[in-house]
């Protein structure tokens, strides 16, 4: 049903679909708003960092479980447009798994404990990712063999709890190069193999390496760039072919790292034929430089610095810098800024900037959902999810 | 007999351009004559083994660039009757690198293979296109990057201008200064008129953009940033107002339609197709 519903989707609208990372309250709502205003489905796409169940003591987004965070969701999503699904589930895809330094059959069992969560709580697309592996470098097969685990093992719990969910896979990594088409092949061969065996249905979407990587606050892959990519295949080549193979095996291609494309290369997803695109950290970053804008311009400079203070100290821009970056320290704090946003001290701030801007007639968190919702109107529009000029 | 005619665009580089030279001579100098234009270069920069040099006031401000300095070379040839002489024409920016060895031979043998191919490059080791050359190692592309041509006259002679030959459009469109956008009208003027354009590895060539990083000045053309940014804004330009095209995203499905066709009138090459 799910499957067959977005199919029709994408066919009549001939749109790109969006999943949008939760990278906040506000940009939750947002979301939620947003698919509901414009009848549009959106898929609300959380890592395991961002939110997890209970047993992994929830993420940093709002501090959700996965429970409380589904809970939210359909609660709010009045019209049922948004699609609960978890991105890059399976072993070491959460902190407590690295940190315990879990072996393969540990970890493994975590990734399932995590994903029974999810399926409990009403999660409806299962992103099969066990491409992480903290003890070695595991090939194509090894990989395979435990998406087949998890996919039977998920697929048996939904059914156990009559819950309907479609799958996505992928070995994606952000590496912004390119997965090899017949590696492609291969992986779609083998998953649709198992999954007649086993009389499972197939997955929905796969994630494909468009030439898209994200860094710092822009996307430095192939897709947007007019000139070579030192050891990429051009997107102009590598795209379409993808697209067909996709096509070939019936199913769903998937951009991840979609963030900070130009408009231009947003409107061409549609009519190239990809599928679906993720967003995350755009939508947080867009919080962030909102928040201290708004604090800055009316005079709560103390109020910016402890934010930026506190965003740059969590360390969390690291994993996003590119070589020799010339960022300033406020460039970085803003990249890790919506990590913090749930943090007390930061909430604290956050009551402290809205007494005071409430005088001025500003809602604070009205004013930094609009900015986000902005922000996702862009892609909704360039997708041709919403036709309003 | 030779069989191709090189042709090199030099622009105050003599010494790389010597290189470059030397080594076609040393390897390939039973294949090819080699000839070289001078694009406005400096007096003193000119390089040894140049055939031809331009220097009207805008060559001597601007360079001729690609478009215009291979359509330069081939119009030349087709003036003083030397045209006909080449079955095919290598056309090479100076900043080419060639590996130890013979770089024409083996490209002319894979044009014999593949006699609807009308455009030929080498792969680069840099190029990810290398890992789609590993079973068959050519391959027809629907965009080829053009540091390292070797155009067949055959293919040359459907698509170009015999009647008013210029250095501005005999068979690039020279009003696209810097080229953006060039290679996806040339791949697609290929495919249009049943000719394919292919990638091998073959042979590998490579592009050492640090003489354009290290010396823009010596070059005198702008630096490496302003350079990309001009090629681009200029070349965006050109594909709106000839094609209507606002990206060359809209350039690629073109090419890619024409591409597609080939393989519908040509099913025997489509072992060849990505």
């Amino acid at each position: 049903m799910i499957h067959q519903r977005l199919h029709s989707f994408i066919q009549t609208r001939r749109c790109t679909l969006l999943g949008v990372g939760p990278m906040s309250l506000n940009c939750v709502d947002a979301t939620i708003e947003l698919a509901n205003d414009y009848d549009t489905p959106i898929l609300m796409i959380a890592s395991r960092r961002q939110i997890d169940s209970e047993e992994f003591g929830g993420g940093y987004v709002n501090n959700w479980t996965t429970e409380e965070f589904a809970h939210y969701v359909t609660e709010n999503d009045k019209k049922g447009k948004i699609l609960l699904a978890r991105d890059h589930g399976g072993p070491w895809q959460n902190t407590k798994e690295i940190n315990e330094n879990m072996g393969l059959r540990r970890a493994m069992d975590s990734a399932k404990s995590s994903y029974s969560a999810d399926i409990a709580a009403g999660f409806q697309v299962l992103h099969i990712d066990p491409s992480i592996d903290i003890h070695g470098d595991p090939d194509v097969d090894e990989v395979l063999d435990r998406v087949f685990d998890l996919y039977d093992f998920c697929w048996s719990q939904a059914q156990r709890r009559s819950k309907e969910i479609i799958f996505e896979v992928g070995t994606e990594e952000q590496s912004g190069s390119t997965n090899s088409q017949e590696e492609l092949d291969y992986t779609l061969r083998a998953i649709k193999k198992f999954c007649t065996k086993n009389k499972i249905p197939p997955p929905t979407f796969v994630v494909i390496q468009c030439g898209t990587r994200v860094m710092e606050m822009r996307n430095v892959g192939s897709f947007d760039s007019p000139i070579r990519v030192a050891n990429e295949i051009p997107a102009e080549i590598q795209l379409p072919k993808m697209i067909e193979i996709c096509n070939s095996h019936g199913i769903f291609m998937k951009e991840h790292n979609t963030d900070y494309l130009s408009d231009e290369a947003l409107q061409w997803h549609p009519r190239l034929g990809i599928h679906a695109a993720n967003v995350a950290p755009e939508f947080g970053v867009t919080e962030s430089k909102a928040l201290v804008n708004v604090l800055e311009k009316y005079g709560l400079v103390k109020l910016a610095e402890l934010f930026l203070k506190v965003a740059y100290e969590s360390r969390k821009w690291e994993k996003w810098m590119v070589e020799g970056t010339t960022s300033t320290d406020r460039d970085r704090a803003l990249i890790a800024g919506h990590y913090v946003f749930s943090k007390p001290e930061i909430k604290e701030l956050k009551d402290e900037a809205g007494i005071v801007l409430k005088r001025k007639g500003i809602d604070l968190d009205q004013y930094l959902k609009q900015e986000v919702k902005n922000s996702i109107l862009r892609y909704l529009r360039n997708f041709r999810l919403v036709r309003e000029i | 007999m030779k069989k191709a005619a090189t042709i090199i665009l030099n622009r105050n580089l003599p010494e790389v351009t010597d290189r470059l030279y030397e080594h076609l001579v040393e390897y390939d100098g039973d294949q090819t004559d080699v000839y070289v234009i001078e694009a406005g270069s400096d007096k003193k920069n000119l390089s040894k083994y140049h055939t031809w040099y331009v220097g009207t006031e805008d060559v001597l401000a601007n360079g001729l660039r690609y478009s215009r300095g291979m359509n330069y070379g081939m119009v030349e040839l087709l003036k003083e009757g030397r045209f006909d002489r080449y079955d095919f024409f290598f056309l090479l920016t100076n900043d080419t690198e060639f590996q130890d060895g013979p770089t024409i031979s083996p490209l002319i043998q894979v044009l014999n293979k593949h006699p609807r191919v009308g455009l030929l490059s080498p792969c680069s080791e840099r190029w990810g296109e290398r890992r789609l050359l590993l079973s068959e190692k050519t391959k027809y592309f629907w965009f080829v990057h053009n540091n390292a041509y070797m155009l067949r006259r055959e293919f040359v002679e459907s698509i170009c201008d015999t009647e008013t030959p210029h250095y501005m459009d005999f068979l690039f469109d020279g009003s696209n200064f810097r080229g953006y956008g060039s290679e996806h009208e040339l791949v697609a003027k290929a495919y249009a008129n049943y000719w394919a354009a292919a990638i091998t590895s073959e042979v590998w060539a490579s592009e050492n953009e640090s003489h354009l990083i290290e010396h823009a000045d010596q070059i005198r053309t702008e630096g490496y940033d302003q350079n990309l940014q001009l090629y681009i804004s200029e070349g965006q330009r050109w594909m709106r107002k000839k094609y209507g095209f606002n990206s060359h995203w809209s350039m690629q499905q073109y090419v890619k339609s024409f591409y597609e066709k080939f393989f519908e009138f040509h099913p025997e090459y489509v072992q060849y197709k990505l």
